[in-house]
């Protein structure tokens, strides 16, 4: 599947005009939309791409049993992240996923994801400097709490409002923006610590 | 109003996550503290654009990452697909549950009204028939007595019943 294809997914799926037939009765063209955009928020979740694979075909499998509740109260993407998002909560809490988590064979690594930034910088330099962004971005999202994560990725990674998640987390809106903020505030405080960053905010300081 | 900014603190870890987790502004909504500042401090702006540039390439690197680990995945396994959509599915399953009691709620007062009138019979024709069956058992029961009464005393009592009869058989016998 292109990468393209995943930058920007449909906030909803068309529906033929007058007719009010449940979207989630088309499976096949709801994978063949959204499964890219659950394996990834399953995949920068859980950094492990079995347990990825497994909880996106679980996830659909979910949403299939569960289309009658499907009330269409929100986008078929928000609903589906929030079936994998429970999904994520729940094989966490296992002490199996907290044994296996060190171990890992799948894990993902920082440096293979980094590899993946888009190649539109011109300088060698300039985009060895982005992956290392990218590798501790992707570090200091790992050392978050799973709550701060969650969210964190959820905003910038499936560029969701603050009240969708809110909705999906079952969060009070200031909660959510507290978490929110201090994760960012771990970002910002790993970005200042960059070389790059630093030799920056030190130069500007001086003037 | 740059001096004056000049003179505040820095933007705040509250205003910077306000600004960076905040949807893009449009152009007609007024700015805010946060945002007068950004425009006014050189040091925050660049905090600020350096910030969304790494937010934005981990986001490009992650979906790309993503997309390229997903080509090695096995597909999703698709449950049957069903015949009829699901809406008219529950609706099929409305319709036959509505028949299924259409049909057996009348049966079943049919059904109670029948034993009920069985049970009305049964109790109207046994009263008179255990009235009856009453006073035959206590006529029969008073004719034994009466027969038992009435009845001549059998052959071996007959001595007891006449000693003067006994007292000449023992005279026969020792002659």
């Amino acid at each position: 599947m292109a990468t393209e294809n995943i930058t920007t997914f449909p906030t909803g799926l068309a529906i033929g005009a007058g007719v009010r037939a449940n979207p989630l009765d088309d499976l096949e063209t709801v994978v063949a939309l959204y499964q890219p955009r659950v394996f990834r928020f399953l995949l920068a979740t859980l950094r492990d791409r079995d347990a990825a694979e497994t909880l996106t075909q679980e996830t659909f499998l979910r949403a299939w049993s569960a289309r009658g509740s499907f009330r269409e109260d929100c986008a078929v993407g928000t609903w589906l992240i929030r079936i994998a998002l429970n999904l994520a909560r729940d094989h966490t809490r296992t002490g199996r996923f907290r044994f296996w988590k060190n171990i890992a064979a799948h894990a993902v690594d920082a440096a293979d994801v980094a590899s993946f930034v888009p190649s539109a910088e011109v300088s060698s330099e300039a985009r060895l400097i982005a992956q290392q962004q990218v590798a501790a971005i992707w570090e200091t999202v790992g050392g978050l709490s799973e709550r701060q994560r969650t969210i964190f990725l959820l905003r910038f990674l499936e560029e969701l409002e603050i009240p969708e998640i809110a909705e999906a987390t079952g969060l009070p809106l200031g909660t959510v923006k507290s978490h929110l903020y201090r994760a960012l505030n771990a970002i910002r405080a790993q970005h200042a610590a960059h070389p790059k960053h630093a030799a920056a905010k030190n130069a500007k300081e001086d003037r | 109003m740059n001096a004056e900014l000049s003179s505040t603190p820095h933007l705040t870890e509250a205003q910077f996550g306000e600004l960076l987790a905040a949807p893009a502004r449009t152009a007609d909504s007024a700015l805010s503290p946060a945002e007068a500042h950004v425009l006014a401090c050189e040091q925050c702006a660049a905090e600020l654009d350096a910030l969304r540039e790494s937010l934005a390439l981990f986001r490009a690197a992650t979906t790309s990452f993503a997309a390229n680990q997903l080509r090695e995945a096995p597909p999703v396994v698709l449950p049957a697909r069903p015949v009829v959509s699901h809406a008219l599915r529950s609706m099929v399953l409305a319709c036959a549950a509505a028949l299924v009691l259409a049909a057996f709620v009348p049966m079943q007062v049919l059904h109670q009204r029948s034993q009920e009138a069985a049970r009305r019979a049964a109790s109207a024709d046994t009263t008179p028939r255990i009235q009856h069956y009453a006073t035959e058992s206590n006529e029969a029961l008073l004719n034994d007595v009466d027969q038992a009464a009435s009845a001549s005393v059998p052959d071996a009592m007959q001595s007891l019943a006449n000693p003067g009869t006994m007292n000449d058989l023992s005279v026969q016998k020792s002659n």
